[in-house]
């Protein structure tokens, strides 16, 4: 009790002694210093910091807690993510990829999150779709955007909005399934004209790595592809494959091989979206998580520098009060 | 999308292979026993917002439910 009394009339007295310029080493770093001192509070004052601390302490919190949903969340799309990897790995085997194909009508897929705090994974998708828009661009050439998700909407609108044709969003309220991703690939195919589409999307290769990758599905009209069907076809057949009893097959409806080929193309470009959304998916968790990560340590780290500081000026005005105890003490006495 | 040829039933009432595959699908779900079937179809619920930008600037957004 007595020793609070002490503390509170060094206070009052230690007010006017403390000139404000030695108190601004301290407040500099951590407020602008023309804040008005609060009245009643002593210059150097520990509450402003203490405020700080507590500010920092709660995000910390918070991104902790974001990084245990990141985490459990990227376990669960992870498996299915790679499983998922094995409908489009057939086409490709079959069809080959053809990113360098040159056509008039391209349509650029790009693929992002709907909501941000995941590092650079949607600038990544958004600046490859940038780049592809410049490659495939000409005279009497044609480049549409169709966008997933809410981050790279908000970026192509600054500067090619005239070139988005479709844009979707909130995926992810339901666990992302093939239906919901066929139906999405289903009005894309209904409400654009395309020779190719160039899906852009962050494919998932562990939790801090990322690769940005295109993956294109050629139009059925488009005659390289054609093409290459029937190299393949021929290939198979003649090095006794089974691709090469196709014939032998009863094919329902009397389908022609143009029919097969559109209802090939259809289904490898609903494949080809289920795996990029659930790989952009994958990516963006894992983002999420490391990037949660790095800014809980960062927050602890500033927790440590503003707790020190917080010490060191709390330890200054306990040793000044003291020593104006003892000199007023000794100043009696004698 | 144009098919020249002479069309399935399903594709000249402008359905694409995609939605013909889902209804296929859908009606396999339903076949299947009831813990099975409801759990099959809570799984596959389609859910997104879509808009078609002309000019520039966003029509009115559709959301599928």
């Amino acid at each position: 009790m007595a020793m609070a009394a002490l503390r509170r009339e060094g206070r009052r007295f230690a007010t006017p002694l403390i000139s404000p310029n030695p108190a601004n080493v301290f407040r500099s770093s951590l407020i602008p210093s023309e804040e008005p001192v609060l009245s009643g509070v002593r210059c150097i004052s520990t509450q402003v910091v203490r405020n700080r601390m507590k500010s920092v302490k709660n995000i910390q919190k918070i991104t902790k807690a974001m990084k245990m949903v990141a985490a459990s969340k990227l376990r669960a799309i992870q498996t299915r993510a790679e499983n998922s990897r094995g409908l489009w790995q057939p086409f490709t085997a079959l069809l080959g990829d053809t990113p360098s194909i040159d056509v008039k009508k391209n349509v650029i897929v790009t693929i992002s999150a709907d909501k941000g705090l995941c590092g650079g994974i949607n600038s990544t998708s958004v600046k490859i779709s940038r780049a592809m828009h410049k490659l495939n661009s000409g005279p009497d050439k044609e480049n549409k955007y169709v966008v997933l998700g809410e981050k790279a909407k908000a970026q192509l609108v600054r500067d090619s909005k005239k070139d988005i044709e479709l844009v979707m969003t909130e995926l992810q309220k339901n666990p992302l399934n093939y239906t919901q991703v066929s139906v999405m690939a289903d009005d894309i195919l209904k409400n654009v004209e395309f020779d190719a589409l160039r899906i852009v999307y962050n494919k998932f290769q562990s939790v801090v790595s990322f690769l940005p990758t295109v993956s294109t599905v050629l139009s059925p009209e488009v005659p390289k592809l054609k093409d290459l069907v029937v190299h393949y076809v021929s290939f198979y057949s003649e090095s006794g494959g089974k691709l090469g009893d196709l014939d032998l097959y009863e094919i329902e409806g009397a389908e022609t091989k143009a029919e097969v080929l559109q209802n090939l193309t259809e289904f490898q470009f609903s494949c080809m979206m289920y795996n990029a959304v659930l790989e952009n998916a994958t990516s963006e968790q894992g983002a999420r998580m490391s990037a949660m990560d790095s800014s809980s340590r960062n927050a602890g780290d500033m927790l440590d520098r503003l707790t020190l500081t917080y010490n060191r000026t709390r330890q200054a005005s306990i040793t000044t009060e003291l020593i104006e105890i003892i000199s007023g003490a000794s100043a009696l006495e004698g | 999308m144009a098919s020249n040829a002479a069309a399935p039933f399903w594709r000249s009432a402008g359905m694409t292979y995609i939605t013909y595959s889902n209804l296929c699908a859908n009606l396999v779900r339903n076949c299947l026993k009831e813990p099975y079937k409801s759990e099959a179809l809570t799984r596959e619920k389609v859910h997104y917002t879509i808009s078609k930008w002309a000019d520039g600037k966003p029509q009115k957004p559709n959301q599928m439910i």
